[in-house]
Order: C-alpha cells, then sequence, then structure tokens
C-alpha cells in the first residue's frame, strides 16, 4: 500500500514536472520564432536600403517595419516565465539566470527595443531611405543591448 | 660608446600600428553595434590582410622581423630570464608576447568571417557553414575577444615595466625603427626591400579582398531581395 502510494506520487510529480518544463520549453520555442521572424524582416530592411539600395522597394520595407513593430508589441515579456532560462524550444534557451534578478533593466532594455522598432514603422512609411537607415541602425542597437546584458555567449549550452 | 641601428624596418612599422588602429576601431565598432557593426566586418578584413602580411613579412622581412629571429625556444627563454640574452629585436618574451597576440587575433578573425549576430549582420564567410555552427563561431569569436583583451593589457603593462623599471624605451624604436646599442653589439641588418614589400602587400591584398568580397563569386547567388510575392 505505501509503496504503491509511493508509486503514485513520484509518478504525479514527474509528470507535473514533465508538463512544467513542456509549457517553458514552448514559450522559448515561441520566443525564439518571434525573434528569427524579427530577424528574417531585419534582413530585408538592410538588404533594401543599406546593402542594395538600388532594390528598395517602399511597399515591403513597411511590410517588414510592421511585422517588427507588431512582434515588438506583442507581448513578449509573457514569454520569459520564470525557469525559462533552463528550457529548450527549437534549441536550448540562452537567456542568462540573472535576467530573473535584474527586472528594472530588462524593462528599460525590452521598452527600448518596442520604442525603435515603433518609430522604425512610423519611417518607414516616409519612404526616406536615409532615415530608415539611421532608424534600423538604432533599432540594432536595442537588440545588441538586451543579447549583451542577457544572453549568454556561450552556444554551447 | 653607443650606435644606432636599424631594429624595425619601415614595412614591420606600418603594420604594427595600423594593426593597433584597426583593432581599436574593430573593438569599439563591435561593442557600439547597430549600424557600426558593417565597419566592424570591413575592419575585421582589414585586419586579416595585416596578419597576412605579417606572415609573409615573417619570411622575407629584414633581419628582426623574421620569425626564425626571434621564435622564443624554451632555452632562449630561460637564458633571457637569467639575464644572458644580447639580441635587439623582439626578446623571447615579448616574442612569446608577439605570437600569441598574432594566434589569438588570427583565431578572432577567422571565427569572425563565419560569425553572425542574430540580428541582420554574418560574416562574409557565413554562407559556407550551417547556421549552427557559425553560431559555435560566433560564441568563440565573442568568448576569444576576453583573451585578447587580456593579452593587450599585459602589452600594455609591460611596455610600461620597461620603461619604467627596465629604463628601456619600447616605443620609441617601433615609431622610429632605430634603437641604440652598445657599440661592440653593435650588428649589421639585411634589408628586405621595396621589391618585397610589394609582393607582400599585393599578396595580402588579394587574400582580403578574396575572403572578404569575392566569396560570392563561389557560392550560389542568394534569391533576390526583392522576390517577395504578392501574398
Amino acid at each position: 500500500m505505501k509503496f504503491k502510494i509511493a508509486m503514485a506520487l513520484v509518478i504525479a510529480s514527474v509528470s507535473t514536472a514533465a508538463i512544467a518544463g513542456q509549457a517553458e520549453d514552448q514559450q522559448v520555442k515561441f520566443r525564439q520564432s518571434a525573434y528569427s521572424f524579427a530577424a528574417w524582416n531585419c534582413s530585408k530592411i538592410k538588404s533594401q536600403t543599406v546593402e542594395h539600395p538600388e532594390t528598395y522597394n517602399k511597399d515591403q520595407i513597411i511590410a517588414a517595419a510592421n511585422a517588427i513593430a507588431a512582434v515588438a508589441n506583442s507581448g513578449l515579456g509573457a514569454l520569459f516565465g520564470p525557469g525559462s532560462d533552463q528550457a529548450t524550444g527549437w534549441k536550448k534557451s540562452r537567456l542568462k539566470p540573472e535576467f530573473f534578478q535584474k527586472q528594472d533593466e530588462v524593462i528599460k532594455v525590452a521598452t527600448a527595443f518596442n520604442k525603435e522598432a515603433n518609430e522604425l514603422q512610423k519611417v518607414a512609411a516616409t519612404g526616406d531611405i536615409g532615415a530608415i537607415k539611421t532608424q534600423f541602425g538604432k533599432l540594432g542597437e536595442t537588440c545588441k543591448n538586451c543579447h549583451d546584458s542577457f544572453r549568454l555567449k556561450d552556444d554551447a549550452k | 660608446m653607443s650606435v644606432t641601428i636599424q631594429v624595425w624596418d619601415l614595412p614591420l612599422r606600418i603594420f604594427h600600428w595600423l594593426l593597433a588602429l584597426a583593432v581599436l576601431s574593430a573593438v569599439v565598432t563591435g561593442e557600439i553595434g547597430g549600424a557600426l557593426i558593417d565597419w566592424h566586418g570591413r575592419i575585421g578584413v582589414l585586419i586579416l590582410g595585416l596578419l597576412v602580411f605579417r606572415l609573409i613579412w615573417g619570411f622575407v622581412g629584414s633581419s628582426h622581423a623574421r620569425f626564425t629571429n626571434f621564435f622564443p625556444t624554451p632555452s632562449k627563454v630561460v637564458s633571457y630570464l637569467k639575464g644572458h640574452w644580447k639580441g635587439h629585436g623582439h626578446n623571447p618574451l615579448g616574442a612569446l608576447s608577439v605570437i600569441a597576440l598574432l594566434g589569438v587575433l588570427a583565431t578572432l578573425v577567422g571565427a569572425g568571417l563565419f560569425a553572425n549576430d542574430d540580428i541582420a549582420f554574418q560574416g562574409p564567410l557565413f554562407p559556407l557553414v550551417s547556421k549552427s555552427v557559425s553560431d559555435k563561431l560566433s560564441s568563440l569569436h565573442s568568448l576569444g575577444f576576453n583573451v585578447l583583451a587580456a593579452l593587450l593589457v599585459l602589452h600594455i603593462a609591460a611596455i610600461v615595466f620597461y620603461a619604467r623599471v627596465k629604463k628601456h624605451n619600447l616605443v620609441g624604436p617601433m615609431l622610429t625603427g632605430k634603437k641604440l646599442v652598445p657599440k661592440d653589439q653593435a650588428i649589421e641588418v639585411s634589408n628586405a626591400g621595396v621589391r618585397r614589400f610589394v609582393v607582400a602587400l599585393a599578396i595580402s591584398g588579394v587574400v582580403a579582398w578574396g575572403v572578404g568580397s569575392g566569396v560570392q563569386y563561389l557560392t550560389p547567388a542568394k534569391p533576390a531581395p526583392t522576390a517577395a510575392q504578392s501574398w
């Protein structure tokens, strides 16, 4: 009897752990997807304004900037639940554990990203390639600031 | 009685100060990121060219530039530490530092050529490897920078130590190429000449250009950036 109760407890705790882990894995998967999708749109903006400005297509750049802003404004913070630094999405998360202790700084870098993404959306609508290029550089800096602060440099994790 | 001898030839000095400037710019642009990351990439290709030039110059340059002249064997290092070394170019400890610096820079450049920043930058050789290999090399590139920073601190600390404690000016000769030595230690220094310099410069230029820009001719063309669908 005791053995059966013990077994039931073990199974219950293992499966809750598995389910909890699964939720965090799912968060990581969503957030990796979101940032990859944003990166795809960034690469289009870079290609058409920085590398090959002769290929600039206003509508495509507006669409790309809208997509980045939509990602930024989608409430990504909800995908950074406790324990998700240990979870695995498409690949192991490289979130630094101190992310959870430095919430003030997290809010700062995250808000900066949102602000520059929204600004890029506005600038894209004007069709001024030079201004888009400059604003795109500012957006890239906010990506990097977060990477520097909260992403492990070591990819072998 | 002291005499002046030539210790560093002009190409070596230009190499040294260009490299110092390029590394400094690479650090600044790499730290700031944003639009400057493209410049970080270009400077990296310049550093590649400088390193290739130094490698060639290590075989064909003037006496003190040659690797065979200063390669730090353990016995040379020991003899230097005991105070018996009597050369004029890189002393055996300095030579260890030179080789470490060049090796780490070569590693950083090599990894950087394949790196990506997960934002909108890829090194010129990124198309030749998979994304996961590029990610590994990117992390090697960032982590390796700590080693470079430590070596640069050591490099500058050693210069200060030689100036203050040993009363030995290392910066002056790297600017003028000349060094004052006791007359009985004066030696004839072979000069490499302009022709070798031009050839070395041409080879390093071609390698840097080939790696930085030419590789696109070897890889399958990327789909046109404007090939977007109506949906």
